[in-house]
């Protein structure tokens, strides 16, 4: 039997890895550093949650772990691309490639295996039987949207996305501010990690889900509420996948094609609107002090 | 407010000593010395790359001298940023303004200097500071809107308010007037004079001469980096400055002889617009005839850029028809011509952003010598480019157009924006089309080169040529045209003669004050 209750619920708890990611874009994208990278961050992050929690047997420590592990990729992209000056996506594109090899060489150090890890019982507590991480999204997009309006650093980090040459001519720290935003984005990426499937590491378990988070930050139109809102569209697209075979109308179409379904609407989403979002205006722009 | 005693002191607010600056082959600033008193305007002038600008930049903390020492009120200090700049009371207004588009006008006065209660913005506190400042000086804006929504002068007008928030003693003007309108100007001017009245400072740097001339108290030139000399407004006149400027003498005024116009040449009928559900042209319409240059008037952002590409033929538009009449062909409807083919039938084009449109500034200068122009049977035979055409051609440019580079090996940028402007020029001028666009002809070119451009086009009319002026330096429509339509929301509201045209009128259109 379909249970909307039980359905409403999944699509929540496989919604919510991908908000964070999609929040951590807002934080990384409305600093100006296009963050492409979440998709690594995000791996790297499971696999040092499953890492952190089974070595201490404790969750939390767990979710310090997996913080920690995006953040130092986050840092990485932050390096590179705002201290370096190197472009973002290319930037982007190679700690996405580092995070595969990079997980599984640590699994295998770690536990001996090199596409798994063994099963971790350390994981977060549950509340309606899902994962309590995912109950935080929309709190933490609600609270974003607070701490970019109403507060002196987010008016700063949203005026180095959008012009950071003026922002440093008032005196704002525009490479402090950018990489604050580039490093919250390891933390979400981290939770998102947390969130995802505390249960076991597997090699490339993400999925494109941090590419999808991007897709739903631009089609939220960077605002942290509607990327969250976004996220649950696919989330819940997502979900419906996997409850096909109970509902009527779904049962006889492939599950192949099902599958494909989050992702093709990623595709039509981001085709109709990316034209219409508006991105920071210096959003992967290379800011150098002293030029203009 | 600045306290009234201050203004009747004789110690400077701010004393540049012997600044120099370098750059990678360039001497910038070469001990250059400079002071500005309160309830001063002191103007700086000098051509474009003469390094005003570098050394605002330098008293502003954006570039670190190599030597050379400054000094606000007597005291020596250090300025390692534009924050110890503004804490030192100095304050720039830049020529690319210096606005964060996406937010408030509130947000953008007090970003960097955020007063702050219980961990948040106070925006109340905020809000009553700006606005006693705006009373104080009659500078309203409104606060609320989007900054990027607001027309050029008033965005300026939040530049200024920026360094009155933050109590800016001593403000630093670059190229204020380049984008107003001759009414916008009027304003800055009054406005100005209210913070002089206020015993501030205020630097202004100019290449306008009649500005400089109407508003400074005193005036300095540089030149190549150095001071070429100093003299308080009374001893200056216009020919004067602009000969210290250039180091030669220079005609302000490039004679225009009377040429009897022929047949209508180009022709835009009607011409609509609709990007994006917004008419960007509206029903726009003018004709250009054989020995006449039309000029286009109009406040930045009214149509002048889609009309250029409706022109050229970088996109059609939605209705309404565009006619030539040229060697090639006479009367055709071109509406869907592309640019190359227009190039074909006889339409030059010096494009608005030479850097963009008019240049691959990566490539050498003998490459860029057929740009646009490459399809021509001189530069390829049978689709094998002749490279020895194209060396003759840029050659030949270079001489007859006076463009200075050591060959025409040299990528494009290393060239001057001037000596770019000239090939540019050059370049369209020689292949002898019918119809010249000429697009913002001199945009940051200095008075000698754009002496020698004037002439160009000067002769291009009298050649019997017609020729489409896009400026968005009144003065030079005025110079230049015989003709002048002005351009507002898409439209052409009004046309003048040469002789009935005067700045204050052709302003009020402009800001659509008056429509017919």
């Amino acid at each position: 039997m379909f249970n909307i209750w039980y359905f409403l619920l999944r699509g929540l708890q496989i919604s919510a890895p991908i908000a964070y990611g999609a929040l951590g874009g807002v934080y990384s994208e409305t600093g100006g550093v296009v963050n492409i990278a979440i998709e690594g961050m995000m791996l790297s992050g499971t696999f040092f949650y499953v890492w952190g929690a089974k070595t201490t047997g404790n969750w939390f420590i767990g979710l310090l772990a997996a913080i920690l592990g995006s953040v130092l990729l986050a840092l990485i992209h932050g390096v590179v691309t705002i201290t370096f000056k190197v472009d973002h996506v290319v930037s982007g594109t190679a700690i996405n490639i580092l995070a595969a090899g990079l997980t599984r060489f640590l699994c295998m150090q770690a536990f001996g295996m090199e596409t798994q890890s063994p099963v971790n019982p350390y994981v977060p507590p549950t509340v309606f039987g899902i994962n309590v991480l995912a109950f935080f999204f929309i709190p933490l997009a609600l609270f974003t949207i607070w701490l970019f309006k109403r507060t002196r650093f987010g008016l700063r980090l949203r005026s180095c996305g959008q012009n950071p040459w003026a922002a440093d001519s008032l005196g704002v720290n525009v490479y402090m501010y950018k990489y604050i935003g580039v490093i919250l984005s390891g933390v979400f990426a981290g939770l998102a990690a947390a969130t995802l499937y505390p249960n076991q590491w597997i090699d490339a378990m993400t999925a494109g889900r941090g590419y999808i988070a991007l897709a739903a930050m631009i089609f939220g139109n960077y605002n942290a509420l509607n990327a969250a809102l976004a996220s649950m569209l696919f989330g819940y697209a997502e979900t419906l996948t996997y409850f096909q075979e109970q509902i009527p109308l779904l049962s006889n179409i492939s599950p192949i094609l099902i599958k494909t379904f989050p992702y093709v609407l990623a595709l039509i989403v981001l085709a109709g609107f990316i034209g219409k979002t508006k991105a920071p205006k210096a959003d992967g722009v290379v800011f150098e002090k002293g030029e203009d | 407010m600045v306290n009234s005693d201050t203004a009747n002191e004789k110690i400077p607010l701010i004393e540049l000593k012997g600044i120099t600056k370098l750059f990678p082959g360039v001497v910038a600033n070469d001990d250059v010395t400079l002071s500005l008193f309160p309830g001063e305007i002191h103007a700086l002038v000098g051509e474009n790359g003469a390094g005003k600008t570098t050394l605002m930049k330098i008293l502003y903390g954006e570039y670190k001298p190599d030597k050379g020492e400054i000094l606000v009120k007597g005291k020596p200090v250090r300025i390692t940023g534009p924050a110890e700049a503004v804490a030192l009371g100095i304050g720039m207004v830049h020529q690319h303004f210096m606005l964060v588009p996406g937010l408030s006008v509130l947000e953008n006065i007090v970003l960097g200097s955020e007063p702050v209660s219980g961990g948040t913005v106070d925006a109340k506190s905020a809000r009553e500071k700006i606005e006693k400042i705006m009373q104080e000086n009659a500078m309203p804006v409104e606060l609320d809107v989007d900054v990027d929504s607001l027309p050029v002068g008033l965005q300026q007008r939040v530049e200024i308010l920026k360094l009155l928030y933050r109590g800016a003693e001593t403000l630093i003007l670059d190229e204020p007037t380049a984008v107003l309108t001759p009414q916008e100007t009027e304003e800055l001017f009054k406005t100005l004079e209210t913070l002089k009245a206020q015993g501030r400072g205020i630097i202004f740097i100019s290449h306008k001469l009649d500005e400089v001339v109407a508003i400074a108290d005193r005036i300095t030139v540089i030149r190549r980096g150095k001071v070429i000399g100093e003299m308080p407004v009374q001893e200056a006149n216009r020919q004067k400055i602009a000969e210290m400027m250039v180091g030669k003498p220079v005609l302000l005024q490039v004679p225009v002889p009377e040429v009897e116009v022929g047949e209508d040449l180009l022709v835009l009928k009607d011409v609509t617009l609709v990007e994006g559900g917004v008419k960007k042209l509206d029903g726009l319409s003018f004709h250009v005839r054989a020995g006449e240059i039309y000029g286009i008037a109009g406040v930045e952002g009214n149509g002048q850029e889609e009309l250029l590409q409706v022109v050229s033929g970088e996109i059609f538009p939605s209705s309404g028809d565009v006619l030539l009449c040229s060697v090639q062909v006479c009367g055709q409807r071109i509406t869907k011509i592309g640019p190359l083919g227009r190039r074909k039938i006889g339409i030059g084009h010096i494009p608005a952003d030479r850097q963009k449109q008019g240049l691959f500034v990566n490539m050498p200068l003998y490459v860029n010598a057929a740009v646009g122009w490459q399809w021509k049977d001189e530069f390829q035979h049978h689709g094998i480019i002749d490279y020895k055409a194209m060396r003759e051609k840029a050659a030949s440019i270079i001489q007859q157009f006076d463009v200075r580079t050591p060959s025409v090996d040299v990528p494009a940028n290393a060239l001057s924006g001037g000596n770019q402007q000239k090939f540019i020029v050059g370049r369209e001028i020689s292949f002898d089309p019918s119809v010249l666009i000429a697009a913002y002809p001199t945009r940051g070119v200095d008075v000698g080169a754009t002496e020698f451009i004037y002439r160009q086009i000067i002769d291009e009319k009298v050649r019997g040529k017609a020729i489409l002026l896009v400026s968005a330096d009144l003065e030079e429509i005025l110079a230049l045209s015989d003709r002048i339509g002005v351009i507002y929301r898409g439209k052409i509201i009004k046309e003048f003669s040469r002789e009935e045209a005067t700045p204050e009128q052709i302003g009020l259109y402009m800001l659509g004050v008056k429509e017919e």
